[in-house]
């Protein structure tokens, strides 16, 4: 548990803080004399470690947010089948008192059908819809908060034609209130009226097989019986009925202890149907848990980006307290202060402005994880078909943890600054010299030395053997870090120093290309690692040799900016670590903003490649409905369209080495007429085949041989996991029937934008499945000359009634590209904000300099500085220090993505070529300089304006 | 004092009020001096009479509410902030108690900042303080920063800053205060030493065995100035 070891030197120095200020007054007195005494400088250390603890904070909240909006299945824990319709109320009331370890059932009825919009031209079609039958207020009930069910404005249960669309229905068909509704099931048609629209959450976001998206209707209890009993009724549709479970505790608990409670939930059920509580649901609500896992882990990556940028802040901001208090400080251990007295009282003083901050902080943190969810909002919402309905949740969690490591921070800060001045000389403390710089070659420097080396080598060592990536990408920097101290007695520290930062650099930028075995699956966290120690090796790196741009700059002659240029330099250069910390809060923000900026650009200027590659000739994909498809013939017939490929689609369960358990997957079936123009591009293939296109006619006549895609049985984004290779073998699993069958990978696609899942041929499919696949979906190339939008868009206008979804490939890449790019921007938004909060702790920090140095501003007045002098001093000094973490990130992150694009195997597969999103760095860069520049300004201003006379008297 | 036409300073009838809030404090209530050219002055009085004020305002360091202050001629408080600070670069020098220099910047770094302001080459300006720095005797100590320097050698680069520019005149507020009489004494001696080569100089000081090494001495009380004289004299 982290949280423990989070926990532990906090708790110690809270127990001692509290003993202090109840058993030692002196010390009290002394700490709140300070607070009071400077109510100026207290309030910017409150300000600047509320500040990042709020962005610590929001970074949590919107993981958590996110996390909770993904999981559509909001409290449903398990699924109980009925056997049949009619058995639905037996099966409901066998569970009304409710199974230990569930709080709630919900009981629904559930049917595949079409939906169209009435009005408009061309009339709108979605051929996945559902319609659903639900008590709405037994689903208000469902699980103990309403809000997560989706129906909390909901009204009561629909009646008559009346009906209830879920959003992501209204807004593919363009439906409101009161409009109609057209709804194709069971052959017949059924025209309803839209009384409301319900948020894609909880019961209301219901989703099967798609998990983005749920195209729900929600129709008067009864309607799918009377509908499915009708004489002329094709039942090729078969109603669903069953019963929704909820464990005890929130959305999240909930699930932990899922397993116990199916076989309860069975045996409860037992007398009345030997229903299983199937595996074939559980894994949907597996898999959008998974999903929602692995995007809030991609957010959690990006957001630790933020939070140790707030780290670096509050680090900061006590530093320069303990600076501050430096000499008054050493004069209390002057006049007979015990130094760890002294460490007490002024670790009661930063108790109290942690506290302050922390409380503080995290109420603010609340508000801009708001803030951040809003925006995320309609960021999505923009998107055509990536729509996630975010609710934002203020977890306890999420706040407990923030502002734990907001104190952690303050406090361990505030120790260890004053344990390290306690340590000074006095006389040095005093007056303010810094420490010598000698290389001290004491035994224990040494040995800690020579320890941390070992154990660099050690983690190295096990990290690949054991390819764990943490080891083997951190192990050579802590060993090269680690030997600055014992090398430096031989050779000259700077020289050391620098080595050591540049070899690190080194690793960092090209580990994953020379241990490609080790990191092969790698995670976001692996990134954030590799940012941190870029970041951390270059700001070292600077820092080590800051001296040499002061004597570039007193090279400089003249009056005015040069004169302001040193002076500006001067002071970074002389707090290096202060220094240090600013820096690598812009780089590390920067960093990560530049690295998404070069994939979403990458990304985004692939979509001509990755249609014609996805296309096999055809350009446009229809899908109609499987009960009622649009046949061959009918679509032939159609103006413009010129041949057809039809497939033939199923949704069976699969299993493969790296997932055991069943998990529902596409199926898809293709003939000759398919690879008549070409064929999909495959990413490769086993070597008999000898090309890809010989793969292709392979498994269309071979049974047993199957192309899948990259993501084949995985959900959700992120780097993957396990990957699926030309040669493994699978499962394949059809529940109605009972078969199995094993099928090996002749192929692996390179991306599978249109969703066909496994690819086999028709032959082998009609012999497994036989009535259980169904043309579900054909591929029309147009004639010559005609535009492939327009006949898609006549297709579904035209062919309403069989269902018909017509699409160009390429708007169907082009949209699936732009939720990546709509991800991106997110994200990017989401960096936005770290980087205003780095900007705004600037402008504290500044804020905090000019007080600092008020006295030294007036002795430079008093001897001829001008006004504008020091305001450009004190500009110059920001715009340096954003410069260079600006100039920093982005180079850091340009060679790392071109280093991973170049060399790394994941992407050189796909020959994505790199790209430098020069308009996007710019924004970026003019942006950063511009804020911190405004940032800045102010205390700048107040510099320039003190007055000399006034500042000689500040007795400090 | 004779009133000769070569007077570097001459200030008639200056009047300074501090307010803070609805509290005043009168600090020179009319104050006439005339500073000739090349003078050794020192600024005696008891503590808070207001000889820090009256340095502060003769040297256009603070604003006056009554009465002109002519430095060679020219009115300083008649001219814009930008401007007056740009006369101090040019023509006058500063010494203070304590704090005196920039803890960021070298010793010859600090002693070149005149020199810098008012536009003179960089090659040019660290070879004049790195001289300036002999002449005060610490040609050894030019690269080190005043934290490492011993009060009075701070004191002592603090007067090399205050000549380096060659100022008409050089205003010290308590140069030695902070210094005890062992090493006050090096410092004090430089001073003599400029006084002979011609420099003028404003002291303010407490100390009498300090006053009586000037050549003139004016005693401050109440904000007015009481005595005007010798050392000896007064
Ligand atoms: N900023 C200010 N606001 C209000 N009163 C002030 C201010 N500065 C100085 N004074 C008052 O003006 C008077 C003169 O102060 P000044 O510093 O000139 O005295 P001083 O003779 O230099 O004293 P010392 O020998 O202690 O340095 C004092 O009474 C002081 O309290
Ligand atoms: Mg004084």
């Amino acid at each position: 548990m982290p949280g423990i070891v989070l926990l532990l030197p906090v708790v110690a120095i809270v127990v001692v803080t509290i003993h202090d200020v109840v058993r030692r007054p002196t010390l009290r007195r002394l700490a709140l004399r300070n607070v009071t005494r400077r109510r100026g400088e207290a309030l910017l250390v409150v300000v600047g470690s509320l500040i990042a603890t709020a962005i610590i904070t929001a970074s949590f909240l919107v993981g958590d947010t996110l996390g909770a909006s993904i999981t559509q299945m909001g409290p449903a824990d398990e699924y109980v089948p009925a056997p049949s319709l009619a058995r639905l109320p037996d099966i409901a009331a066998a569970l009304s008192s409710p199974v230990p370890g569930t709080d709630g059932t919900l009981p629904v009825v559930r049917s595949g059908a079409t939906a169209a919009s009435v009005h408009g031209s061309p009339r709108l079609a979605e051929p996945h819809a559902a319609m659903l039958e639900v008590d709405f207020a037994a689903a208000r009930r469902f699980g103990g908060d309403a809000g997560a069910t989706g129906f909390a404005g909901a009204g009561s249960t629909p009646s008559g034609v009346d009906a209830v669309v879920a959003k992501d229905l209204a807004r593919t068909l363009h439906l409101k209130r009161g409009d109609s509704v057209d709804v194709y099931a069971f052959g017949t048609r059924l025209r309803l009226r839209v009384r409301g629209v319900v948020p894609r959450l909880g019961v209301a976001g219901l989703a099967v097989q798609d998990q983005t998206n749920s195209p729900n209707v929600f129709v008067a209890p009864g309607t799918i019986a009377r509908l499915a009993a009708r004489p002329t009724a094709r039942l090729a549709s078969v109603p669903e009925a069953f019963v929704l479970v909820s464990n005890d505790g929130g959305v999240f608990s909930g699930a932990t202890h899922s397993a116990a409670i199916r076989q309860r939930l069975e045996a409860r059920v037992r007398p009345v149907a030997a229903v299983s509580v199937t595996t074939t649901k559980q894994d949907l609500l597996d898999g959008a848990k998974e999903a929602s896992k692995s995007f809030t882990q991609v957010f959690a990556g990006i957001g630790a980006f933020s939070v140790i940028a707030g780290i670096l802040l509050l680090v900061n901001i006590f530093v320069m307290l303990a600076d501050e208090r430096k000499s008054e400080l050493g004069m209390l251990r002057a006049v007979g202060m015990r130094r760890n007295q002294l460490v007490r009282a002024f670790g009661i003083e930063g108790a109290i402005y942690a506290v302050l901050a922390g409380v503080a902080g995290t109420v603010s943190g609340i508000g801009i994880g708001r803030l951040i969810v809003v925006v995320a909002q309609r960021l999505f919402n923009q998107e055509e078909r990536f729509r996630i309905q975010l609710r934002f949740a203020v977890t306890p969690h999420a706040l407990v943890l923030g502002l734990l490591i907001g104190l952690v921070i303050s406090l361990i800060t505030v120790w260890a600054t004053s344990i390290r001045v306690g340590r000074l000389n006095v006389i040095r403390a005093i007056r303010d010299v810094p420490e010598p710089h000698v290389v001290r070659r004491r035994l224990r420097t040494m040995v800690l030395s020579g320890a941390g080396m070992a154990f660099g080598l050690l983690l190295f060592a096990s990290g690949v053997a054991g390819k764990a990536w943490f080891g083997a990408l951190a192990g050579p920097p802590i060993a090269l870090f680690s030997c600055i101290p014992l090398l430096s007695a031989v050779v000259p520290r700077r020289a050391v120093a620098s080595l050591a930062c540049v070899g690190a650099l080194a690793w960092a930028v090209v580990a994953f290309t020379v241990l490609p075995k080790v990191f092969d699956n790698v995670d976001i966290p692996a990134f954030v690692v590799q940012g941190v120690i870029l970041v951390s090796a270059a700001v070292a790196l600077l820092a080590t040799n800051a001296d040499l741009s002061v004597h570039l700059t007193s090279r400089l002659s003249g009056a005015g900016t040069a004169l302001a240029a040193r002076l500006g330099l001067a002071y970074p250069v002389a707090r290096r670590f202060r220094t240090s910390m600013l820096l690598g809060m812009y780089a590390l923000v920067i960093f990560t903003m530049t690295f998404l900026a070069v994939f979403a650009k990458l990304f985004g200027e692939q979509g001509p490649r990755f249609s014609r590659e996805q296309s096999a000739g055809y350009d446009v994909l229809v899908d109609s409905n499987p009960y009622d498809p649009a046949t061959p013939q009918v679509l032939r017939a159609q103006p413009g369209v010129a041949s057809v490929a039809p497939l033939l689609r199923a949704f069976p369960n699969f299993t493969t080495t790296y997932r055991t358990k069943p998990m529902s997957w596409p199926l898809t079936a293709f003939d000759k007429s398919f690879l008549a123009y070409g064929q999909p591009k495959l990413r490769n293939y086993a070597a008999r085949f000898g090309s890809e296109r010989a793969t292709w006619q392979a498994v269309e006549s071979t049974p047993d041989l199957a192309i899948v895609s990259d993501f084949f049985l995985r959900r959700g984004g992120g780097p993957p996991q396990n990957q699926i290779h030309p040669g493994d073998i699978f499962s394949v699993y059809e529940p109605t029937t009972g078969r199995t069958a094993r099928l090996t990978v002749a192929g692996v696609t390179t991306s599978d934008w249109v969703f066909n899942g496994v690819m086999v041929g028709t032959p082998w499919a009609q012999s497994f499945f036989g009535k259980d696949i169904a043309l579900a979906r054909t591929y029309v190339r147009v004639r010559p000359g005609a535009a492939g939008e327009e006949v898609a868009a006549r297709l579904t206008g035209g062919l309403l009634s069989h269902g018909v979804d017509a699409r160009t490939i390429s708007s169907i890449v082009h949209t699936r590209l732009q939720q990546n790019e709509g991800f991106f921007t997110l994200m990017e938004g989401y960096l936005v904000l770290g980087l205003l909060i780095g900007i705004a702790g600037l402008g504290v920090v500044m804020v905090r300099a000019v007080r600092e140095r008020r006295r030294q501003i007036g002795v430079l007045r008093a001897i001829g500085f001008p006004a504008r002098l020091v305001r450009r001093a004190f500009l110059f000094e920001a715009v340096v220090i954003a410069v260079q973490g600006v100039v920093l990130g982005m180079v850091l992150a340009l060679i790392v993505s071109y280093q991973l694009l170049a060399n790394s195997k994941t992407f050189n597969d796909q020959q994505l070529g790199f790209k430098v999103p020069w308009a996007t760095l710019a924004v970026v860069l003019v942006a950063a300089m511009v804020a911190s520049l405004v940032a800045i300004l102010g205390p700048a201003t107040q510099a320039s304006r003190i007055k000399p006379a006034v500042a000689l008297r500040i007795a400090d | 004092m004779p009133v000769t036409g070569s007077d570097i300073l001459d200030a008639r009838g200056v009047v300074k009020t501090y307010r803070t809030g609805a509290l005043e404090v009168e600090a020179l209530r009319g104050v006439d001096l005339r500073i000739p050219r090349g003078q050794y002055l020192s600024v005696m009085g008891p503590s808070g009479n207001g000889k820090t004020t009256l340095l502060n305002c003769l040297s256009g360091l603070d604003d006056i509410d009554e009465g002109t202050v002519l430095v060679e001629g020219e009115d300083i408080h008649a001219m814009a902030d930008s401007r007056r600070t740009e006369y101090r670069a040019q023509h006058m020098g500063f010494i203070f108690q304590t704090f005196n220099l920039i803890p960021v910047f070298t010793a010859v770094e600090n002693v070149e900042l005149p020199l810098l302001l008012t536009g003179v080459k960089a090659g040019e300006a660290r070879e004049r303080s790195h001289g300036m720095l002999d002449r005060v005797g610490l040609g050894h100590r030019t690269e080190h920063r005043p934290a490492e320097l011993s009060g009075g050698e701070q004191q002592r680069v603090a007067v090399a800053r205050a000549l380096v520019a060659k100022p008409a005149i050089v205003w010290a507020d308590e140069p030695t205060g902070n210094l005890d009489s062992q090493t006050a004494k090096p410092v004090l001696e430089l001073l003599g030493e400029l006084h002979a080569a011609g420099q003028t100089l404003v002291v303010v000081t407490h100390d009498a065995g300090i006053g009586a090494m000037a050549e003139r001495m004016v005693r401050v009380q109440d904000g007015r100035i009481v005595a005007d004289g010798r050392p000896g004299e007064i």
